[in-house]
């Protein structure tokens, strides 16, 4: 049994399709990347599987559990974790206090979420800022942040939108090899990303191409950049890009 | 015990023996209404400053605490189990209120607080077979012999109570929960947090804490009227008295009901009615030039002097 099934999902804002018939599933421990050009419905899959929004059409399960209509909170319960594409720090928090949120979904005490948010925060190589408030973080640090207060929850599976947009390549490559370790700590991982770059394919284990809400490809990093479809959508929007 | 335990533990002693130093009743009920307002600013802190939803609407437990007094004595009921009534009649009206105005963000929240206690002082005007209406209620007395000293020292004990009810809170997982939903909500259901019903649970301690001080307050001056208990007068001295001292500290609303107190004792006989205008003067000067609150810029000054002399090492970015 897969850990989380995305079958036939859709969503509409209005009259745009977001996302169109999204099925894919990740097994336990696997990294997978959702790639797709910017607007293509990444973001959203995330916040359905989240229980952020809901989908019009499709379910979703995750761990044996049909999570379709779930709350926010209760996915997070259940084993999913998140982090925000546009950051969401808790600004005027402490950088260990941040990740000790995440950390109180299994305790109650201060003491033992500090210390579970130390432990995290080593695996991320953050100890050096735990003390900082949250909201002077560089840009780098602060997508660690997500991460790391996500990982504190404990997840089974961890969705991360554009973790490493922003980022230079020299610390897109430092990121990619903490997320390596992911499924040693016995997390699946789910990422969006734009484009297939350097840090998919040296550590996916498959890739899904969306393009317009729909998904057009699926398959290991390598074969998907060939597959016509996927040649096709990315000169595509380059193309709209450069003639808007 | 630390520094500010032992410094707390002197201010509480002191404020006990005021009574005995003090004789004029005139001053004893200044300093009534500076406690009673510290521990209003404190109860209005867990829910403005800890969790962020700003509530201009909390004369609404305010006058639940007045007329749950008044009315229950009326029917019958001892004075202090009344009190416990006026309680009661806060958290529920906390539940329903909480129930709609948590599911809006922002401004539509605040507004949504002062939607719900105008209802409830248009209420109270027109209920009149119920509270008597504009003519108002009478309230029993609490205490009888010395009764500003026993007013007093009631609000020098609310105040207290509400002191290390913040105290408990900010260190308790909840505490964490309240500042994580004012940071970012979306955030806080990211981690598991049930914001809905962490923001109520401090709605119910913020209004029980409320609905006490309105009972004193009702019970002070004998004879209660909607437009008092449950005007829009009181939500603001509530909010302002936290904002200017600093929102999410222990000390803010104490600092914060010290000054507008003074301020309000000083300027009454020249001003007269205009003390809304001072109200209003303070929470744009605090807004404009202290958006922290008095005692929120000093520690916040002090955190910012403290991290410049001992700097974070550079993060390590190529680690890896
Ligand atoms: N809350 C929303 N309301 C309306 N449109 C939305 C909303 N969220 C996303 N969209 C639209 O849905 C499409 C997919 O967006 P998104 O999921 O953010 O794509 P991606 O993350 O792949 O860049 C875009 O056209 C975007 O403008
Ligand atoms: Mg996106």
């Amino acid at each position: 049994m897969p850990l989380l099934e995305v079958d036939r999902v859709s969503k509409r804002f209005g009259g745009l399709r977001a996302v169109s018939g999204a099925s894919f599933s990740i097994g336990e421990k696997e990294i997978v990347f959702l790639v797709g050009p910017n607007g293509a419905g990444k973001t959203t899959l995330f916040n359905l599987i989240t229980g952020f929004i809901h989908p019009d059409e499709g379910r979703i399960r995750f761990a044996g559990t049909d999570v379709t209509l779930i709350t926010p909170n209760r996915a997070a319960r259940l084993g999913i974790g998140r982090t925000f594409q546009i950051v969401k720090p808790l600004g005027s928090l402490t950088v260990l206090e941040n990740v000790m949120l995440g950390a109180f979904l299994h305790t109650a005490s201060r003491a033992r979420a500090a210390h579970d948010a130390r432990e995290v925060l080593a695996y991320l190589r953050m100890e050096a800022v735990a003390a900082a408030t949250a909201r002077d973080l560089p840009l780098a640090m602060l997508k660690r942040l997500e991460i790391a207060r996500a990982l504190a929850t404990r997840p089974k599976l961890i969705l991360l939108d554009e973790v490493v947009s922003g980022l230079s390549t020299a610390e897109a490559m430092a990121l990619a090899a903490l997320l390596q370790k992911l499924p040693e700590r016995g997390v699946a991982a789910v990422g969006g990303v734009e484009h297939v770059m350097r840090v998919v394919v040296s550590i996916a284990n498959r890739v899904v191409v969306l393009d317009h809400g729909a998904q057009i490809a699926e398959g290991e990093p390598h074969d998907v950049v060939r597959m016509p479809a996927v040649v096709e959508a990315y000169l595509g929007a380059k193309f709209r890009e450069r003639h808007l | 015990m630390t520094r500010s335990h032992a410094l707390a533990a002197a201010a509480f002693a002191g404020a006990l023996l005021v009574p005995f130093v003090v004789r004029s009743d005139y001053t004893l009920q200044v300093l009534f209404r500076l406690f009673l307002f510290s521990a209003l600013g404190l109860a209005w802190n867990l829910v403005g400053g800890y969790a962020g939803q700003l509530s201009l609407g909390h004369s609404a437990y305010f006058g639940a605490g007045a007329y749950g007094l008044a009315l229950s004595t009326r029917l019958g009921l001892p004075a202090w189990p009344s009190v416990g009534v006026g309680i009661l009649v806060a958290m529920l009206f906390a539940l329903v209120i909480g129930g709609v105005s948590f599911r809006l963000r922002g401004p539509y929240f605040a507004l949504a607080t002062i939607a719900c206690a105008e209802i409830l002082r248009l209420s109270a005007k027109n209920l009149t077979g119920l509270t008597g209406g504009d003519v108002g209620a009478a309230v029993p007395a609490l205490f009888s012999g010395q009764v500003v000293r026993s007013f007093y020292w009631s609000a020098v004990l609310l105040a207290s109570l509400a002191a290390a009810a913040t105290l408990a809170v900010t260190r308790s997982r909840f505490g964490y929960y309240l500042m994580a939903i004012r940071e970012d909500e979306d955030t806080a259901l990211s981690v598991g947090i049930d914001t809905a019903k962490t923001k109520l649970a401090a709605l119910l301690i913020s209004a029980a804490l409320t609905a006490v001080a309105g009972s004193l307050y009702a019970s002070l001056f004998l004879y209660i009227v909607p437009d008092q208990v449950f005007g829009l007068d009181i939500s603001n001295e509530v909010a302002i008295v936290a904002m200017l001292g600093g929102v999410g500290t222990i000390a803010g609303p104490i600092v914060g009901a010290l000054i507008l107190e003074t301020a309000s004792e000083l300027f009454k006989n020249v001003f007269l009615e205009a003390h809304l205008l001072i109200y209003g003067g303070l929470l744009v000067f605090v807004v404009l030039f202290l958006p922290d609150g008095i005692v929120g810029t000093i520690v916040r000054r002090r955190t910012l002097a403290r991290r410049r002399a001992k700097p974070p090492r550079a993060p390590d970015h190529a680690a890896a």
